[in-house]
């Protein structure tokens, strides 16, 4: 197994939830493989953080979310960002680079 | 943004809650989508429908948990589980009777005790005085640091300096009360009148409800008199008619219109006050700087603090000093909160309680944690099923301290109501104490019930909660109720032994105090307090001009009572002979050298020559003094003799009063030595004492009359006999000195009874609590028992052995109580006379009692251990 599993920050996974939704309007399954395949398989969501992630999200005014059909024509549940959501992930990314660069700078001192 | 975030936030909880099934119902989708699509992709890899769904479902986990983990992050989910545990709670409660009861009756018992001296405390110790800003009012007085006597009282004259110099009060006012007479009616009438400063309303802050103030002319020499009513004397005496505005009240020779009414919450100086009379400023009697009669009370400025006030009035009166070195400079200020003055010492009596109290509401909790502990064991199964069935043990824990929580609430509900009917016992008990009628129910107190409810719930549901979840699924389903002797068991015995040891140590102290108004009752007083009546007649200070006229006025009335049938003997004295008084004079002996080392200090109370008589103090040496038109005749008492005449008799030497009243004083000879009285108090050892002979120490002196018979039984002859020699004025304050007596023990006697009470209470739940573990303990050891008896042990065997297990933790707990009881001894010294607080006699017997209850609550248990029927115990399972 080269896969890290890893338990995520929850702010962490709201920032990779809220950049896989940038692109476009996903339903839960295809969230969960955009994370994998946009963090090349490091991180593996599941169901478990996902759904109250998303639930939360969405109370947040983050995401909004419609119903409508898959690929395979099942009923999914689709979601989608919204200004503020924009406006956090931005806000996210930038606190997110500050950190890393920190603890990056820390660990190198 | 953050309230536009929390306002969303709301609206969701709000749609959740009122839209929960299609909430469900769309999770539920949801997540059945995403197996079904996660089981799509596994096809697409070649795997077979079947097979495709179980990787897709084990993959997700359990599908009721995750929607679960959703359902926890949703908005209003607290809300919802809330009122989904307390259903539950409420069902399983109704489910439980016998459980239900006894908890919520030991639970209301503990609260509503707690409550109700909260309450009292509260009213009395904590919230502010009933008046605008109550806490910037400051009683002022002025005293003598280098003599020992307190006089407290202030002149006119200086309370104007310190009015016009100081710069921390708003106002400074000063009052005096006393009985009078209003002579209007057809009957004179007592009336209590309070002669005030300038400033009067002022300093309180409350305004007349009809009519209004003194005006400043009214406060000032030459000009009108005027009065202000109380609002019971309004309704009294005129019916609550607004007409009596402008009305004359005749006192004295003088017509006096009323200019206010005062509301009837206020009561000041005390709840007796009448009248309001104004001393106008500049009249002759108030321009001495030795005449001290007024009690000071001022009102701060905004946010000075009592520091500030000592130090700016310490340095007015410096000032003072300077400038009138005879007598300020021998004056100090001493500043204290109105609210301590008032309220006095009681303090200390009701945080004892409130302790004794508190443990009651330990022992209550204790007691409902055993229950608990006990009841979760036949628990075990529902708890299984529903850690089997997905619910996290937060959620079965939450759940389990939702039903203690409504068993508190109901409990802490039912207790408000029985603190409000105790709240109201106590105010007829103690109606002596002060600000009693404050006491009521608020805000305040049901807020404090709901706390005490939130920590009754985690004191005793939390431990047996988290117990009763730990095990979790590993009590499994399959075990059923497996004989176990666990250390669950080992835990309820503690609580009650946890139990008996507060039980013992409440108990400990209740008997100390029992014990220390037996010995009261014991003490010999050195008078004879019985067959006294005593009562007041109606006089004016002003009658002090005419000392002469007084003494002999009241000589008169002496005289014909005396000569009354069914009286044997009259007296008048200035204070109650066995009711505290304290006043301490300095005094110096004039053929004595003065050693500036050994002061000379005595209890100095002014009598009537026939005091002595009346009370019947016996006569030891030398003659009863005699009333002196010139000099003055003193008595002092052995203790006084003994003390500072170790020598010789101290008849015949003369004394001579020191300090501030030395001028009032002639130098005195003494007469004669009478028996050591407790002039003091009965529990008060008798100081040394000097008597000065005066019949009229004051206008309005207590008159002593011995009778023949009960003493109310002369009421009204003495009444009818003072109504034709004194037809301008009233009589008032009849009642028997035992009375004074027992009245000035009240705080004593009502701390002795709550105490026992709460003793009483805390032993009989720690009883129940014993009872109720021992006969679980019976019920869970069955099989057990059945098994011994069918392999041959005694039925009696088996009763001494639950007995004796009783008995066995009771001793224990007897024991570790007082350990406590001797350990926080220190907390009754002060409340005892005539008992150690580590009286063996005291502890022991409580001991014995505890032990017989203990013996009585184990016994039927312990019987009904001993009558299991084998073969029914063993086909039980």
């Amino acid at each position: 197994m080269t896969r890290v599993q890893m338990e995520l920050l929850q702010g962490t996974l709201d920032m990779l939830i809220m950049k896989a939704l940038a692109l476009g309007e996903m339903h839960g399954l295809g969230i969960s493989r955009r994370i994998e395949q946009i963090t090349k398989g490091t991180f593996q969501v599941k169901p478990g953080s996902l759904f109250p992630a998303l639930h939360r999200m969405e109370e947040e005014g983050w995401l909004s979310a419609s119903w409508g059909e898959s690929e395979n024509n099942r009923r999914a549940k689709y979601y989608q960002l919204t200004k503020t959501g924009r406006r956090q992930l931005e806000t996210e990314t930038q606190r997110w680079g500050r950190i890393s660069l920190a603890i990056a700078n820390a660990l190198e001192a | 943004m953050r309230l536009e975030r929390m306002v969303e936030r709301m609206a969701s909880a709000v749609r959740n809650l009122l839209r929960r099934p299609q909430v469900d119902a769309e999770l539920d989708e949801e997540v059945r989508g995403y197996v079904e699509m996660l089981a799509d992709e596994k096809m697409t890899r070649g795997l077979t429908q079947n097979e495709a769904r179980r990787e897709a479902k084990m993959e997700l986990g359990g599908v009721e948990q995750v929607k679960e983990q959703t359902r926890e992050v949703r908005a209003g989910h607290f809300v919802e589980t809330l009122w989904r545990d307390l259903q539950y709670a409420a069902r399983m409660l109704r489910k439980n009777p016998g459980f239900t009861i006894v908890a919520v009756l030991t639970l209301a018992l503990g609260i509503g005790a707690n409550t109700a001296v909260f309450s009292a405390i509260d009213a009395i110790l904590l919230r502010p005085l009933p008046f605008p800003d109550g806490d910037q009012l400051m009683q002022v007085s002025q005293y003598n640091p280098k003599v020992k006597s307190p006089n407290p009282f202030v002149a006119p004259i200086r309370l104007e300096d310190w009015n016009r110099m100081n710069s921390t009060f708003q106002a400074l006012t000063g009052y005096y009360a006393e009985d009078d007479s209003e002579t209007s009616g057809a009957l004179p009438e007592k009336i209590t009148i309070a002669f005030v400063s300038p400033r009067f309303l002022q300093v309180w802050g409350v305004a007349p409800e009809l009519g209004r103030d003194f005006s400043p002319e009214e406060e000032r020499v030459g000009g009108a008199p005027a009065a202000l009513i109380s609002n019971r004397y309004w309704r009294r005496r005129f019916g609550e008619n607004p007409k009596a505005l402008g009305k004359q009240l005749r006192i004295g020779k003088a017509g006096i219109p009323i200019v206010g009414i005062m509301p009837s919450s206020f009561l000041f100086p005390d709840h007796d006050v009448d009248v309001w009379l104004t001393v106008p400023i500049g009249a002759p009697y108030t321009e001495s700087r030795d005449n001290t009669w007024y009690t000071v009370v001022g009102r701060l400025k905004k946010g000075v603090t009592l520091a500030q006030a000592r130090a700016n009035l310490g340095t007015v009166q410096l000032q003072l000093g300077k400038q009138y070195p005879k007598p300020d400079a021998d004056i100090a200020v001493n500043i204290q909160p109105l609210k301590n003055t008032i309220v006095g010492d009681v303090g200390r009596s009701f945080w004892m309680l409130f302790g004794a109290v508190s443990l009651l509401l330990l022992i209550a909790c204790t007691n409902i944690a055993a229950l608990l502990l006990a009841r979760s064991s036949h628990r075990r199964h529902e708890i299984s099923i529903r850690f089997a069935l997905g619910a996290s043990q937060r959620a079965i824990l939450r759940q389990l301290l939702t039903e203690t929580f409504l068993l508190a609430l109901v409990g802490a509900a039912l207790g408000l109501v029985m603190a409000d009917a105790g709240a109201k016992i106590f105010q007829r008990l103690a109606a002596d104490l002060p600000r009693v009628g404050e006491i009521h129910l608020d805000a305040t107190i049901v807020l404090y019930t709901l706390v005490c409810s939130v920590v009754v719930t985690l004191l005793c549901g939390f431990f047996p909660a988290l117990r009763a979840t730990r095990e979790g699924i590993s009590a499994s389903l399959a075990q059923t109720s497996a004989v176990q002797v666990s250390s669950r068991h080992r835990l309820q015995w503690l609580l009650v032994g946890v139990q008996v040891a507060l039980a013992v140590m409440l108990l400990a102290g209740a008997g100390l105090l029992v014990r220390s108004f037996e010995e009261l009752a014991r003490v010999s007083p050195g008078f004879e307090p019985t067959h006294i009546l005593t009562f007041h007649i109606s006089a004016s200070y002003a009658e002090t001009a005419d000392m002469k006229g007084l003494t002999h006025r009241i000589d008169g009335i002496l005289d014909s009572l005396r000569a009354l049938p069914g009286i044997s003997e009259t007296a008048t004295s200035a204070t109650l002979p066995g009711v505290p008084s304290e006043y301490a004079q300095e005094l110096k002996i004039v053929e004595g050298p003065i050693d500036p080392n050994h002061k000379i200090t005595a209890d100095s109370r002014s009598v009537s020559p026939d005091y002595f008589a009346t009370m019947q103090i016996p006569l030891l040496d030398g003659e009863v003094c005699r009333e002196q038109t010139g000099g003055l005749d003193v008595m002092v008492n052995r203790s006084f003799a003994n003390t500072y005449f170790p020598q010789s008799s101290a008849v015949g030497h003369h004394l001579q009063v020191l300090g501030a009243l030395a001028k009032f004083y002639p130098t005195a000879m003494i007469r004669g030595i009478v028996g050591d009285a407790r002039e003091e108090g009965l529990n008060h050892a008798p100081e040394p004492t000097v008597y000065f002979c005066f019949s009229a120490p004051m206008p309005d002196p207590y008159y002593l009359v011995r009778t023949h018979n009960l003493p109310m039984t002369m009421a009204e002859t003495v009444r009818k006999r003072l109504a034709q020699l004194e037809p301008g004025r009233s009589v008032f304050g009849i009642s028997p000195l035992s009375d004074h007596l027992s009245e000035s023990f009240s705080e004593n006697r009502l701390r002795m009874f709550l105490l026992a009470f709460f003793a009483a209470t805390a032993i009989a739940l720690a009883c129940i609590g014993l009872y109720g573990t021992l006969s679980y303990s019976v019920a869970v050891r069955k099989r057990e028992i059945g098994l011994r008896i069918a392999l041959g042990a005694m039925r009696g065997q088996i009763a001494t052995l639950f007995l004796f297990k009783g008995l066995g933790v009771c001793a224990l707990g007897c024991a570790a109580g007082l350990a406590l009881a001797i350990g926080f001894s220190r907390l009754l010294a002060g409340m005892l006379y005539g008992v150690s607080p580590t009286d063996v006699l005291t502890l022991s017997a409580v001991v014995v009692m505890v032990l017989a209850l203990a013996a009585v609550a184990s016994l039927v248990p312990a019987v009904r251990a001993s009558r299991v029927n084998p073969m029914t115990a063993l086909r039980y399972e």
